[in-house]
């Protein structure tokens, strides 16, 4: 809603990455309400050990 | 860009993020129409106290702040009287930037009604000249609403990041207002992390929870160390991390006198690491570059501690910065 008042901002979106403590996977997916950074998250796909959000971030969407 | 041009668009801008507030308002579940208690809480003033006699000023204005901060909460509360820490703390922050807004479509509007009426050109000039500048900042307003919103961490948030990982699996202990600390034991040293209590969109008092562990608490910490954003220059890249001395903190200076004090009372050394970002940067949602600057911020830390501290130290690390969508 912001972008259009002032210079068109490059599209972009907010994903939050869960990490497995166990086997290190990553896993990068759309943000959720409610999410935040530290919370627990869900099993990982790999070992099925509990995984954690360490990040939430934009990141420009490629064309 | 005309002058008149740029007074409209700051109260689009302004008339936005309002009605944002009340549409989060409405979506929250509170009935009716809230733009009378909103309007109210937007021209919500705070007269600083008098600097002729400036011993016990910080005191002053604590309290001053304190005050208004509480007031503010309550009316959010009454609002919304069933919501939990983080929504009543989305809603602050959502003000926050609804009276920024309004403050400088004020400022603006008047200065240059008062050029016109008194016919004085150089008044509009100046106006003029710091437009680009004032126009930046409000772009960085309107672009802090959608963040704020949902909940997401924005780029201020990094510093309690960084602590909040420390703080991981140890208990967190209430220090001050929205406030928390953990003891860690790392590399034989006894780290204590303070930190704003996340996820709410919360600063804390760090400056209070740091005289309270000192003073209260009875730690001798051989160091202090804090982790914050510092404001870029242009052509600095985003997510840089810088080291130096002094306490790195922003706000009115409440936190930072309180910092300064007991670490000079104590001879304690206080450093200070920072993550270069622009104004931007800090109000809006976290960006990759941001993020990742964490994992940098940390190293930087553990050099810190292994170069300027020895075994068996207690040290004090503080990541400061609003802590909205960032736990611990």
């Amino acid at each position: 809603m912001s972008s259009k008042l002032f210079k068109e901002q490059k599209p972009s979106k907010v994903v939050t990455i869960e990490e497995c403590s166990s086997c290190n996977l990553k896993m990068k997916r759309p943000f959720q309400p409610n999410d935040y950074v530290f919370k627990e998250g869900g099993n990982c796909q790999k070992c099925n050990s509990k995984m954690m959000i360490t990040s939430i971030y934009k990141e420009e969407i490629k064309k | 860009m005309s002058l008149s041009g740029a007074i409209n668009k700051v109260k689009i801008a302004r008339d936005k993020s309002e009605k944002e507030l009340l549409d989060f308002l409405q979506k929250n579940g509170y009935k009716g129409d809230a733009s009378v208690q909103v309007g109210n809480l937007i021209e919500f003033f705070t007269i600083t106290p008098t600097s002729l006699d400036p011993a016990g000023l910080v005191r002053k204005i604590e309290h001053l702040l304190n005050v208004r901060d509480e007031r503010v909460k309550e009316e959010i509360k009454k609002m919304l009287p069933d919501k939990d820490a983080v929504t009543i703390s989305i809603t602050e922050n959502l003000l926050s930037v609804s009276a920024d807004l309004n403050f400088w479509y004020k400022i603006l509007r008047h200065y240059y009604l008062v050029g016109k009426k008194t016919s004085n050109l150089y008044l509009l000039m100046q106006l003029q000249m710091i437009l680009p500048d004032l126009m930046r900042e409000i772009e960085a307003l309107l672009s802090a609403i959608d963040p704020i919103k949902n909940g997401q961490p924005i780029g201020d948030g990094i510093g309690a990041m960084v602590a909040g990982k420390l703080m991981l699996n140890s208990e967190k202990k209430p220090v001050a207002k929205d406030t928390v600390f953990s003891e860690v034991k790392y590399k034989n040293r006894t780290l204590y992390i303070v930190k704003a209590e996340g996820p709410s969109g919360n600063v804390g008092q760090v400056g209070k929870a740091i005289e309270y562990l000192i003073n209260d608490y009875g730690l001798k910490p051989s160091s202090i160390v804090m982790i914050d954003v510092g404001g870029k220059l242009e052509g600095e890249k985003t997510g840089e991390v810088a080291e130096g001395v002094g306490a790195a903190i922003g706000g009115i200076g409440v936190d930072k006198f309180k910092i300064e004090e007991v670490s000079t009372k104590s001879g304690i050394p206080l450093y200070a690491i920072v993550i270069k970002l622009s104004l931007a940067e800090a109000i809006s949602a976290m960006t990759k570059e941001i993020a990742e600057a964490a994992a940098k911020t940390q190293a930087r830390l553990d050099s810190l501690i292994e170069a300027r501290t020895k075994e068996g130290d207690v040290i004090i690390v503080i990541g400061v910065g609003n802590t909205l969508g960032v736990g611990q």
